[in-house]
């Protein structure tokens, strides 16, 4: 077991080597300019100077601050609308035309007319981070509340259960694996809604800053922001990883683990 | 007759289907005494199921109905302990935990409600299995968890539908016997379905026999052996008599039954997937 955490953890060390090494190799061979390809060490320099005015952490934590609000509005209005169109089949014939709707338009032209509406602050941009996550933990409350069986339900009616020990003992732990799953999918995909979203208007925020990147040519500078942003998915991921490990100890539907 | 705990007064039950209704049930009426272990025994799909479900308070009949201690039964109660013919146990509770859920969900402290199950569990022979998941028992051994549950509450009632089904026969056997021996040391009222006729005999005190669907009451049999019963009776030739005359009463419930042939006898065209089990 330990060994092959080890093991595993050289095999990311290697990796990420090789991926620097291949990079390093292909600037000094091609001699692109930085402002097309910088070299690792014109990104890491980048790196240090954003990091030493403090600018870095700011962006960043204007990010994180929207994706944590919107991936909390999302998840939280995504599974109380689940849950119902789990229970009442008439509000999901209601309701679907809708959300799917709400899907089939892509979030990038959405976004615009959530600046308009709600102004080029934080609201907006928690906004399309809610709606990016929505509809990934929307499914998947349905397809967790609706896949208790029928026994099941019949034995919390015998032990005169009401809807909401029903809920709490029944249905919450039956749908969690399926709802951690699609929390994990929504949680990568909120640094998307949020970039989108700072894309569109902003003045902070590491979409911005990418953005000044790109009209400055300051191309290490939107390196520093896609690595940056790299780092706030695989933590997040890793957190409802995390999350779902301590939740489900042994009982878990056996999840693939994507690193 | 001693005082009777069930009484089942002309029940009658069906289900929609699209070519008109199905009759399950038809004037159906029985009583279970006081520490009466019942057991019904009838073709499959006739609605033995049904009838569980309607004593249990998990659906309501079209017309008659069902008295627990003199009061009807619209609901689910606590006071019936059902035992389904799949465990029915939470994956994600330990065995201990699954047993002590429905105190849980009445609201006892946790502390409370394990220690409980835990004298219940050790009672069905499960000891040192506390902490397993369901996922790790047995079949034999996960029913003898959902026994221990619905025994809990200590219900009035226990209703046991088909509950070694699904076992494989020699586990069947070793827990029919398990399941006698613990029923004298608790008592308490039992109505209990299944299929097996030897089973039904040994373990019963009365064995009704019901017709094939619309189920009607065919015939009664006292079962008069003593109790404790020992699994040696059923070699005695009056445990055979027995069993021959269940086998007789089944018989004759279908021949009755398949006397008025054609739609206007009750019987529908449907295929027999019925959910009536």
């Amino acid at each position: 077991m330990r060994a092959r955490r080890i093991s595993r953890t050289l095999l990311v060390g290697v990796s990420l080597l090789a991926f620097f090494g291949l990079w390093e190799g292909v600037v000094r061979l091609a001699e692109y300019p930085p402002f097309i390809l910088p070299a690792p060490g014109d990104v890491f320099r980048r790196l240090g100077t954003l990091l030493a005015d403090g600018s870095l952490w700011r962006h960043t934590g204007v990010t994180l601050g929207e994706i944590l609000a919107g991936l909390s509005l999302g998840t939280l209005v995504a599974t109380a609308l689940g849950y119902l169109l789990a229970h009442f089949p008439v509000a999901e014939r209601l309701l679907s035309p809708y959300i799917i709707a709400s899907q089939a338009v892509p979030v990038v032209a959405v976004a615009p007319l959530l600046v308009i509406w709600f102004g080029p602050g934080l609201l907006s941009k928690i906004l399309v981070c809610a709606l990016v996550v929505f509809f990934p933990i929307l499914v998947n409350t349905v397809v967790g509340v609706r896949s208790v069986e029928p026994e099941l339900r019949d034995l919390m009616r015998t032990l005169e259960a009401g809807r909401w020990k029903t809920f709490l003992f029944l249905e919450v732990p039956a749908a969690l694996p399926v709802l951690l799953s699609g929390l994990k999918i929504g949680a990568t995909l909120s640094v998307i809604g949020a970039v989108v979203g700072e894309f569109v208007a902003s003045n902070r925020g590491l979409g911005y800053l990418i953005k000044q990147g790109q009209q400055l040519y300051d191309t290490p500078l939107v390196f520093v922001g896609i690595g940056m942003l790299v780092v706030l998915a695989q933590t997040l991921y890793g957190t409802v990883a995390l999350a779902e490990r301590f939740l489900l100890r042994g009982n878990s539907i056996p999840s693939e683990e994507v690193r | 007759m001693l005082s009777s705990v069930l009484r089942v007064e002309h029940l009658h039950m069906a289900y929609p289907r699209p070519e008109g209704w199905l009759e399950v049930l038809r004037d159906l009426s029985f009583q279970v005494a006081e520490g009466e272990f019942l057991t019904i025994i009838g073709p499959s799909g006739c609605g033995k199921t049904t009838l569980l479900r309607l004593i249990a308070g998990l659906a309501r009949p079209v017309s008659g109905q069902i008295l627990l201690r003199g009061q009807p039964i619209s609901r689910p109660s606590r006071q019936v302990g059902f035992v389904f013919q799949k465990p029915a146990l939470l994956p994600w509770r330990t065995t201990l935990e699954n047993v002590a859920l429905p105190l849980e969900v009445d609201g006892y402290s946790r502390k409370e409600a394990l220690q409980k199950a835990r004298a219940l569990l050790r009672w069905v022979g499960l000891e040192g299995f506390e902490n397993a998941s369901p996922a790790h028992l047995s079949g034999g051994m996960a029913q003898r968890v959902a026994l221990a549950r619905a025994l809990i509450h200590d219900p009035s009632v226990l209703l046991l539908d088909e509950p070694f089904g699904s076992l494989d026969a020699l586990t069947r056997e070793t827990l029919a016997r398990e399941l006698a021996r613990l029923w004298e040391e608790r008592r308490g009222t039992v109505v209990m379905v299944t299929h097996s006729v030897s089973e039904a005999v040994f373990l019963a005190d009365r064995v009704l026999v019901l017709t094939p669907r619309p189920a009607t009451l065919a015939v009664e049999i006292p079962i008069p052996f003593p109790r404790p019963r020992d699994p040696s009776i059923m070699e005695t030739p009056s445990f055979t008599a027995l069993v021959r005359k269940v086998r007789e009463g089944l018989t004759q419930a279908r021949l009755s039954t398949d006397a008025p042939p054609g739609p206007s006898g009750g019987h529908l065209a449907v295929p027999r997937t019925a959910p009536t089990g």
